[in-house]
Parts: structure tokens; C-alpha cells; sequence
């Protein structure tokens, strides 16, 4: 099971009735598994239009007593915190279970490595951080518990590799979910102005002092070992230790912590004392390393703690990582990485790299081909979060920043006040329905006339897994809905629009021709479905999709589609280097979007029908 | 007892497939399994390296791999090999892998030639105790029609050549438990690739 289906599990074992999210790796397999069986389950799902409001939707549902849950991640935290201290300082009636990966080595675009834990003490709120898929079920379930039992919202904390490794995992029995509530009205709960502003936050305080006196030490484990050094470490940074102990043959006294806030103060004293040293095991930041030496000065002020003086606080733990720092305090003999490193770069030497690229038939490839042709290399490409990042790379290098979701339309807005640079802002559909309605009024509101807003419409939050959003017309649960158009509310806020199809260069030229005449706020949609959907409808209704083909005889080695255009379908062969190539297309890879055969000058590519192979 | 796999291939190619099977299969062989699948950036046509690890509970915790230690690579594209050989060392790693390249556009955009298939294994020979090199994905584009299933012949490959100490049944049982689309046609992969697995030997 993986950790996040664990995850899930954990909350349908707490009998959780309401999961409302927005989609963000690595805590998205969460909702996709909830998406899947929400109805089976009795659950009420939803994918919500942020994670702001996914918080709120949960956090209702608690108030009216019933279990509820919502998965972000570390920036979808940023953009529910809003609304996360107030909801910390109201409390809640029922179980209430917010969790939120960290992503460092930033595995799913990330725009920083991001450490939450700072968020708990920040949001006074508890914070409790499993290691293995198997304690993911089993914390998820107290996590419910415990937030009940003292009404206040806790956050379950994972890092990538606990969200997304695969372990073996004993399950118990599923909890019908209690799905009525009722909202109870109460000033001196739901008020939070002052003066009862002040009253709410120490009560907050007492719930977690308590919390640090009944709970923490429950999530704690101390296991004797040998001497007097000591490791206290969190996280999946345990699963790693507990076989680097194995492999240099060590066995010292170790404090496994399960809650990061409140901090289990007594039992971290407790474990320190009498110890000459102590190593501390976490990814990212020194947060439990500076707690550690905070309780030192009174439990054992010569207390030597290492950390982060001889571990890194970027990038993932595992196990290369934290062996040299073992190895180092232990006294032992760590494998010699750098000889073999040195092997492994003489054998990748001069090997083309595979980063990630748009896939064959992407309708952004599509678009961003486009807007050069009309733009050029010159103008500021405002990037922005989603697949289209992926522009960042070459040819096309058109994401010149990405800092958050919705951000392009700000910062674009910032851009061209101060400067006359041509400024471009890309989005994407579910990112406009995220965060950038706001950016949009802004625009028009406040003479934004400047930059060409550019939304790059597939149907889907396609990056996290083609999740449905407003625009799409079906729910999180699978339900028909009312799909919103875009383009109605662009309109609605004033702007001169145009609409043109993704796989159309002529449209998508045109458009933009006539958008870079015209004054005011101005957008263009290119709207075009996610490609890997048009092809598994096709695969699954038994259809066909053309298949492109080179003619040899009309091709003239331009090298435009590959140089220019990089579809990964579209092959330079040469058998030996500084050969004259032979283009080809690899008709397994080929779906058939069109657009190759639009943008040859010469007119030697042309479809052939044929069935979608599996 | 401890084993860990490398399954890697390039993002959309059924990688993360493989490497579900191969847990599926441990799984229900009864030992306890640990492993990591990439999701994100990576996936689309992106180098994707998925990690399963299996065995008894006491020695088996991390979910990745530690530099040189894997036990098996099973690389479903050749230049993938070469970027696993990171994981690998002569001591102890076996390579098992399938000969159906697939030409990264950077090989286009900054004229990196593809290398033949005589220089990948040059190159991961220093990494192998052994080396074992199948064109499953032709084999079962011509026999299935359907590429893909080419993973399960070389997972089949590895079992038959004695390289992935995973039992038939329980290969077929994990096949059936996953119930993806084409369970009969899955199994004859497998079949097929046990076979070729024995006769490489």
C-alpha cells in the first residue's frame, strides 16, 4: 500500500464522512483514492476549487460534529492559512485531520522546500509525523481521536517518501461514517474578535499544554542501546536509521518522535540526560535539533548535539545521505561512495539527458509554439504552476519565473507598471479557477492592460492526475455538473477575448495577431483537451487516431520539428555524428495531435489512419 | 533475507506497472515489502526509477535503495540502464535489460548521439555481476500487439533466469490481485518471458 492509500484507509478506519481537497503531489493520491470510492464508502468528496476553501468545507463539517478531512500540500497549506489559525483558535467538534506533505528534493515542481512543521507552532496546532505506510494508517486514526478529543484540528505531516513509498500494511475494520450534523451556534466559540479574541488563545495555549502532558508521549517510543551516544530522530529519517544501524552494526539508544507540537518536552529530557551525545535525524530544518538544545541547557547543558552540522537541510534523507554522519559520530567505517560516484559519471559521460518534457500531442507545446511565432523570444513569458512549467525547458525556455499558483497575473501586473517589456502571463485552467480570479479583476480593475493574459485550457488539473475542476463538468464524486466557462468570466470582468483551438497554429496565430493590436485587457484561450485523455477515450471507445508520417522525398531536413517543435515522437537519425539525418516519426509515440504537419514548411508530414495500440 | 529491484524506464512507458507487479508478487509470497514510486515532474517522459524491496521485516525498513546496492536492475529501456548503474556494483547487481530504445529529445536538441547497444553494456559492465539483454517489447508488439506488456515479459525474463527470486504462482496470483485490463494476455507474457529467461541462460 502506498503511504497516501494508507492514509486513507487510516481515515475510514475513523469513520471521516467529509474529504474536501485541491489536488497537490505528493499528498494528491489521498483525494484520488477518496475520488474513487467516496460513494462506495458513504463519504461526502469533493475536489475543491482551492485549498483555502477545501479547508473551510472540512472544517464546517467538523464544527457540525461530523469527521472530516482535507490533504494538502506544503504551499497548499500557505494558501488555506487564512483561514487554519482562526479555525485552530475556534476549535472543533468532531475529528478534524489536516494532512500536508513536504516535498523536499521538490519531486513535483515545487517552488521551495517548504518545512511545515513551523506552520504547527506557528497556527498553534498539533502536529504529529508518521514514518512508514504502516504508521501513516495507524496515526491517521489517532490523529482523529486526538483532535476530537480535545477539539482542535491536527495536522498528520509527511514527507514525499512517506506519501509515496509502498509497504506492506495490516489494515483494521472500516467505520460507517456519520454523515448529519448540526451547527450549534455560540458567540464565545465562534467569535473570534476581541475581547474574546484573547480569551480563544488561551484557551488554544491549555488544550495543547495538555495535550503536551496526556498525548505526546504517547507518540513517542525510547529504545534502550549501547553507550552514550543517543539518536533521536522523526520521519521517514527513522526508516533509513533503523537499517544503517543494522548495516554498521550499532545499536545505541534511540527516541523515536511521533509529534513534532506540541513538543514532547518531558520524554526529549528525559532521553538526553546522562548522554554524552546526540545525533538528530530529520529532513529539512534543525525544527526538532533547535528544541533539542533548548532543553539541554536545563537537562544537560554539556550535551554535545549534532544535526545539521554534518547533514544537509535541503534535499531528501536516505540512506547514502545519512550513513557518512553515522558512521562519523559512531566511530565506524561508512561505504566509500566516492569512488563509486566517480565510476557512475565516467558511465553517464556524454549520454543525452531525459529530463521531462511535454508529452506527444500536448496541447501547451501547441500554444507556446504559437506565441513565439508572434512574440518572439523577447517578450517576459509569466509562468506559472501546472504542466505548462514544463515551458521552462528548451527549445522553448517560455516560463522566465514560477513562483506560486495564480502568481503570473500579479507579477505580470508589477512588471509592466514599471516597465515597457511586452509581458505575457500564462495560466492554466484549473490554476485560473485557483487563484487567479483575483489576479484577473485586478487587472482590469486597475488599468492592467499591458500584459497578454494567456490560459492554457486542457479540461483538467492534468499534472496531478486529471482531476476534474469547475470547467470540467463532473465532480470529485463523479457527478454531471454545470461546467463554468472561462471564457464567460473573462468576459464578465471586461476583457476582449478570443478563443482558438490548442491544435490549431492558424487559429492560435491569428488570434494572437489580433489580440497584439487591440488595447485593454486582453486574453486568449487555447483551449485544447489534455492529450493522454483524448487518447485513453479513444483506446477505451475502441477508436482510431491518425498517426504522422515524414515523407522522405519532401522533407528537407530543416530540422524545424525537432529543433523547434521537440515532439518526443519526432526522431533525427544519423548513424554516425556529423551525418546528414533522416527524420522519422515513431508511430507508438505518435498521437496524433496534427500540429507537426501544420507548422513543416514543406508540407512532408501527413496522417495515416491507424488503431490506438495499447 | 533482503532484495532489493530497480524497475527503470522512461515516465508513461508502464514502469510504475512493473514495479507493482513485482510488489504484488513478494507480497504474496509472503514476505514483508518496502519500495518507492515517483510521481510528479518525472512522469511525463522523464527517467523514471521505482525501488521495490522485499523480505523479512527485521531487515528490511527504508523504502529506497542505498548507492551500489541493489540486487537487480531491471531496465525496460538501455540508456535507463546506464543511469541505474548509480544503484549497482559488480559485487552483486544483475542486469536484466530490454533493448527497445527510446531516443530522449535532448539526444536531438543537443546532439548527444544515442549510443548502440554494444556501448550501453560497455558502459554497465564495470556495475554487473551479470548481464542479461531481451528485446521483450518487440516480442510482444509482434506476438500481443501490444507493447507494453513487453514489462511483464521481462519481469518474466528476470524470474525464469533465476535473477528475481519471486515463484511463478505468485507472479500469477499479484497479475489477478492487480486486475489490470488483459489478465490472460499478462500471464502469457510472463509465460513467455520465463521461457526466454531460462533459454538465455
Amino acid at each position: 500500500m502506498l503511504g497516501n492509500e494508507a492514509i486513507t484507509r487510516g481515515a475510514l478506519e475513523a469513520g471521516v464522512a467529509v474529504v474536501a481537497a485541491y489536488p497537490g503531489t505528493p499528498s494528491s493520491e489521498v483525494p484520488i483514492t477518496f475520488s474513487r470510492i467516496a460513494k462506495k464508502a458513504g463519504v461526502y468528496f469533493e475536489y475543491s476549487t482551492n485549498e483555502k476553501v477545501a479547508f473551510e468545507t472540512a472544517a464546517g463539517a467538523a464544527w457540525c460534529g461530523v469527521r472530516s478531512m482535507t490533504a494538502l500540500k506544503h504551499f497548499g497549506l500557505n494558501v488555506a492559512a487564512d483561514s487554519v489559525s482562526p479555525v485552530a483558535y475556534t476549535g472543533v467538534k468532531a475529528g478534524f485531520v489536516v494532512m500536508v506533505s513536504d516535498d523536499p528534493n521538490g519531486w513535483s515542481s515545487a517552488q521551495s522546500e517548504q518545512d511545515t512543521r513551523y506552520c504547527a507552532k506557528m497556527f498553534k496546532m498539533p502536529m504529529i509525523e508518521p514514518c512508514s505506510p504502516q504508521e501513516a494508517l495507524e496515526y491517521t486514526k489517532k490523529a482523529f481521536d486526538l483532535s476530537e478529543k480535545y477539539g482542535i484540528p491536527v495536522f498528520m505531516r509527511t514527507t514525499t517518501k512517506t506519501s509515496h513509498s509502498i509497504g506492506t500494511v495490516k489494515v483494521g475494520k472500516i467505520k460507517k461514517p456519520k454523515r448529519k450534523g448540526f451547527f450549534k451556534k455560540s458567540h464565545e466559540t465562534y467569535y473570534n474578535i476581541r475581547p474574546a479574541l484573547q480569551k480563544m488563545h488561551i484557551k488554544v495555549d491549555a488544550k495543547l499544554k495538555k495535550i503536551q502532558e496526556k498525548e505526546a508521549g504517547k507518540f513517542t517510543k525510547a529504545f534502550k542501546g549501547k553507550g552514550s551516544i543517543g539518536v533521536i530522530v522523526s520521519g521517514v529519517s527513522y526508516d533509513y536509521f533503523k537499517e544503517a544501524m543494522q548495516m554498521l552494526k550499532i545499536s545505541p539508544p534511540v527516541l523515536k518522535l511521533g509529534m513534532v507540537n506540541p513538543f514532547p518536552e518531558k520524554q526529549v529530557k528525559q532521553f538526553i540526560k546522562g548522554k554524552k551525545q546526540v545525533l538528530v535525524l530529520e529532513e529539512l530544518e534543525a525544527f526538532i535539533e533547535e528544541e533539542v538544545e533548548r532543553m539541554a541547557k536545563t537537562a544537560n547543558p554539556k550535551l554535545v548535539i549534532h544535526g545539521k552540522d554534518m547533514l544537509p537541510n535541503y534535499g531528501e534523507y536516505n540512506l547514502e545521505v545519512i550513513m557518512p554522519a553515522l558512521a562519523k559520530v559512531f566511530k565506524k567505517k561508512a561505504p566509500n561512495f566516492k569512488a563509486h560516484d566517480k565510476m557512475v559519471e565516467k558511465a553517464l559521460k556524454g549520454l543525452p539527458p531525459r529530463k521531462p518534457v511535454f508529452c506527444p500531442g500536448c496541447p501547451h507545446r501547441s500554444t507556446f509554439y504559437a506565441v513565439k511565432q508572434v512574440y518572439g523570444n523577447k517578450a517576459v513569458f509569466a509562468g506559472d504552476v501546472g504542466c505548462y512549467v514544463l515551458g521552462i525547458f528548451e527549445p522553448y525556455s517560455m516560463q522566465d519565473f514560477m513562483i506560486s499558483m495564480g502568481a503570473s497575473m500579479g507579477l505580470s501586473h508589477g512588471i509592466t507598471k514599471v516597465s515597457d517589456q511586452e509581458v505575457i502571463a500564462f495560466i492554466g485552467d484549473s490554476t485560473f479557477f485557483h487563484a487567479s480570479m483575483p489576479g484577473l479583476a485586478n487587472l482590469a480593475y486597475n488599468d492592467g492592460k499591458a500584459p497578454l493574459v494567456v490560459i492554457l485550457d486542457n479540461s483538467y488539473t492534468a499534472m496531478t492526475g486529471h482531476q476534474p475542476h469547475p470547467g470540467t463538468g463532473v465532480t470529485g464524486m463523479g457527478d454531471v455538473a454545470e461546467a463554468i466557462k472561462i471564457e464567460d468570466i473573462c468576459k464578465a470582468m471586461g476583457a476582449e477575448v478570443r478563443v482558438a483551438s490548442s491544435f490549431s497554429q492558424k487559429q492560435l496565430v491569428a488570434a494572437l495577431k489580433d489580440l497584439k493590436k487591440k488595447k485593454g485587457l486582453r486574453v486568449l484561450i487555447s483551449k485544447g483537451e489534455c492529450r493522454l485523455v483524448t487518447r485513453r477515450k479513444v483506446r477505451r471507445g475502441g477508436g482510431e487516431l491518425p498517426v504522422f508520417e515524414i515523407d522522405q522525398e519532401k522533407c528537407k531536413k530543416c530540422g524545424i520539428c525537432t529543433d523547434h517543435f521537440a515532439c518526443p515522437a519526432i526522431f533525427e537519425l544519423r548513424e554516425k555524428k556529423g551525418e546528414k539525418p533522416k527524420y522519422w516519426i515513431n508511430p507508438e509515440i505518435c498521437w496524433g495531435c496534427s500540429v507537426c504537419a501544420q507548422i513543416c514548411p514543406y508540407g512532408a508530414i501527413k496522417p495515416v489512419k491507424k488503431k490506438v495500440s495499447e | 533475507m533482503k532484495f532489493s529491484v530497480m524497475l527503470i524506464g522512461v515516465g508513461g512507458e508502464g514502469v510504475l506497472t512493473a514495479g507493482a507487479l513485482v510488489a504484488q508478487a513478494a507480497h504474496e509470497q509472503g514476505h514483508f515489502v518496502r519500495g518507492v514510486q515517483l510521481h510528479g515532474l518525472a512522469q511525463r517522459g522523464g527517467s523514471i526509477p521505482t525501488f521495490v524491496r522485499f523480505g523479512s521485516e527485521n531487515e528490511i525498513s527504508s523504502p529506497g535503495i542505498m548507492e551500489g546496492d541493489a540486487d537487480l536492475v531491471l531496465a525496460f529501456e538501455p540508456l535507463e540502464a546506464v543511469r541505474a548503474t548509480h544503484y549497482a556494483s559488480k559485487k552483486k547487481t544483475a542486469f536484466v535489460i530490454d533493448d527497445n530504445a527510446y531516443m530522449p529529445v535532448y539526444a536531438n536538441l543537443l546532439d548527444l548521439p544515442y549510443p548502440p547497444m554494444k556501448e550501453i553494456a560497455k558502459r554497465v559492465k564495470p556495475f554487473a555481476k551479470e548481464l542479461m539483454v531481451f528485446n521483450t517489447a518487440k516480442l510482444a508488439e509482434k506476438e500481443f500487439g501490444a507493447a507494453v506488456l513487453g514489462n511483464t515479459m521481462l519481469v518474466g525474463a528476470a524470474v525464469g533466469a533465476g535473477l528475481l527470486p519471486l515463484k511463478k504462482e505468485s507472479v500469477h496470483k499479484a497479475i489477478k490481485a492487480l486486475a489490470p485490463r488483459m489478465v490472460e494476455e499478462n500471464i502469457k507474457a510472463f509465460e513467455a518471458g520465463v521461457k526466454l529467461g531460462k533459454r538465455g541462460r
